[in-house]
């Protein structure tokens, strides 16, 4: 085959024109069998008309030059589809169907979502179709959901942010190690904090969040209770929402330590022992040299952490917390529709970690700290 | 040279079953410069990290500025100042340029003003050659300068003795040489040194006194004519002979 790889895609030649340009011609048709709606503008009249043409010509052609290939056999290439006139003019037939499939596409694909969004609004009963009733439940009830959305990023956001805080309190306390050449009392004190962060990693990370959401909302309830207050002051001081958000804080505090204490041991040994040398203290060198470069290794690890918060903080709808999960519920429930309004959720959470890692990959790159894809959950 | 800026008695030194070091006496004088040799595994950077506390040793004294580093009460942080140390594989501080490298322990130690630790760094760089390189980041320098930093961060300390642990021993021979000419001219000041190195040129050339260890303990200690010239010890002689042999392949 005297193929030139010149030229850009356009004018260079292709094998399999036929071939694809038919599945193309195809899905133009199928798209083109479907009910025109008011907004189509390929419906019987000329462009739709032409369109049609379009792809029945080429089907015409590619099964005539089907017969020519099973009849002609290996002479193929001497017949008249492949002088170089004939390849030119069966190419840009086949960017015409392409062309046209667009169109199709725009029409039946596009128009069609503009058009059934537009009828839903317009709708006082919920649909029976699938899609339609997606769009009717996300449409009707979008302060909801958008409450939710807005709910489950603050909680994301001011969760991880408190998290990383206090996990670099926590693992300070994890990393202590008794010298000898301290007192008993600070060998003991050191004992003490590195056991304690160990416990909390230990019990944070052994049970699900589910449960340390339930068990910090009760116990905080309980303990307002003690001062005689009622239970509405206790629900406005220690709302379902401030005790969500003390779970996910405290949950990601556990993990967040984890990831430091990784990054820092990941310091190569030499940068302290350098410090040392000179004279710094334990602390001076651990402040000044280990620590600044353990976070910037964590921050895709810290912000790993973010995605896994939008996601995982669904599970603090059972203490009533209004995020996109328990909007959801509720959509659910005012509608008695329950498949449609969670793919609904999926989509709407597909979105929030889908433009966080998007976000955090551009700051990465910005902070030289290459970001990859979506992390699973803890 | 009299005066004995380090003393060294008795020290033992194990890692598990493995005895590193076997009792060792050593004593360093005030502007000595002290080239440690010896086949590998036999003890020498370990003495050398046992000096400035970077690895406990497990018996005996350290006697420095008047004081036992091995007593337990002593304030090490300060002592350390005074005992410079330069590594084999540089350790610049990684999120440091190289000035921020030199300053560092001078304003956080020291509490010495930043003006005047930029002062006193950019004067130590000049003396190792790499005024140009003052703002460079140090993680971008090649290996030679990357040693080089590492010196004059440990003499902006202004320490009474340095120590050199294999200093040449990650750079390809062809830079070895600007590192050695660096510490050459710190030599020539009259800095007490003590060098751990495999460069039997530059131990021949420079120290005042060579120090042969094998199997954790020091078999012969003498001037660099005397140990290179007539080796009194068996294991000294086979050593520098297979050294040469080497050499001459």
């Amino acid at each position: 085959m005297n193929r030139s790889v010149k030229g850009n895609f356009i004018t260079r030649d292709h094998p399999y024109v036929f071939l694809g340009g038919s599945l193309i011609a195809l899905l133009g048709l199928s798209l083109l069998a479907g009910e025109p709606h008011s907004l189509s503008f390929l419906t019987d009249n000329l462009p739709g008309t032409l369109c049609r043409i379009i792809f029945w010509g080429f089907l015409a052609l590619s099964a005539l030059a089907l017969v020519i290939k099973l009849t002609n056999g290996r002479n193929y290439r001497s017949t008249f589809l492949c002088t170089p006139r004939m390849r030119l003019i069966s190419r840009w037939f086949s960017y015409f169907v392409v062309l046209a499939c667009l169109l199709a596409l725009l029409d039946r694909g596009l128009l069609q979502l503009v058009y059934t969004v537009q009828t839903c609004m317009q709708l006082e009963k919920n649909p029976q179709d699938f899609g339609s009733s997606m769009i009717y439940m996300s449409v009707k009830s979008k302060d909801i959901l958008l409450a939710g959305v807005w709910t489950t990023v603050r909680i994301a956001l001011l969760g991880t942010t408190i998290a990383f805080v206090l996990s670099i309190f926590m693992v300070f306390l994890r990393i202590q190690e008794p010298d000898k050449r301290d007192n008993d009392f600070v060998k003991a004190l050191k004992w003490l904090a590195s056991h304690f962060s160990r416990f909390y990693i230990f019990v944070i990370r052994g049970t699900p969040m589910m449960v340390q959401a339930l068990i910090f909302y009760y116990f905080g309830f309980n303990l307002f209770k003690r001062t005689n207050m009622s239970v509405t002051e206790i629900n406005h001081i220690w709302s379902f929402f401030i005790s969500g958000l003390c779970t996910v804080s405290l949950n990601s505090t556990a993990y967040l330590t984890e990831v430091l204490r990784g990054g820092i041991q990941a310091i190569d040994r030499g940068q302290t022992e350098a410090a040392r040398s000179l004279g710094m203290s334990n602390w001076q060198s651990m402040i000044k040299v280990v620590f600044p470069q353990a976070v910037k290794n964590s921050i895709p690890a810290i912000g790993n952490e973010f995605i896994i918060n939008i996601k995982d903080s669904s599970v603090l709808s059972v203490i009533g917390v209004m995020d996109l999960m328990y909007a959801t519920k509720s959509v659910s429930g005012i509608y008695f529709r329950s498949l449609e309004i969670y793919c609904v959720a999926a989509i709407l959470y597909l979105i929030l970690t889908w433009l966080s890692s998007k976000l955090l990959q551009y700051l990465g790159k910005k902070l030289d700290t290459p970001v990859k894809g979506i992390p699973s959950s803890n | 040279m009299d005066e004995c800026v380090l003393k060294i008695e008795q020290l033992e030194k194990s890692f598990g079953d493995l005895h590193v070091l076997k009792g060792i006496d050593l004593e360093i004088h005030k502007g000595e410069v002290v080239c440690i040799i010896g086949a590998s595994g036999s003890g020498k950077s370990t003495l050398l990290r046992c000096i400035n506390l970077l690895e406990e040793a497990d018996d005996g004294h350290i006697w420095f500025d008047g004081q036992d580093l091995m007593d337990l009460n002593v304030n090490l942080n300060a002592l350390r100042q005074k005992i410079g140390m330069v590594f084999q594989s540089f350790n610049l501080f990684n999120n440091k340029n190289v000035i921020d490298n030199c300053t560092l322990a001078p304003m956080t130690v020291k509490k010495v003003p930043k003006a005047k630790a930029e002062e006193v760094a950019v004067r130590n760089l000049k003396t190792v050659g790499l005024s140009d390189f003052i703002y460079a980041d140090s993680t971008r320098l090649s290996g030679g300068q990357k040693q080089r930093v590492a010196i004059a961060r440990a003499l902006c300390m202004e320490p009474e003795i340095m120590l050199f642990d294999e200093p040449t021993s990650a750079l390809d021979p062809e830079i070895v040489g600007e590192v050695l000419d660096v510490m050459k001219a710190l030599a020539a000041e009259g800095m007490t040194m003590v060098v751990v190195t495999h460069e039997m040129a530059f131990a021949k050339e420079v120290s005042d006194r060579v120090v042969f260890m094998d199997q954790g303990v020091i078999l012969e200690q003498g001037s660099p004519k005397e140990i290179f010239g007539n080796p009194k010890n068996e294991r000294t002689r086979e050593f520098l002979s297979r050294y040469l042999e080497d050499k001459q392949e």
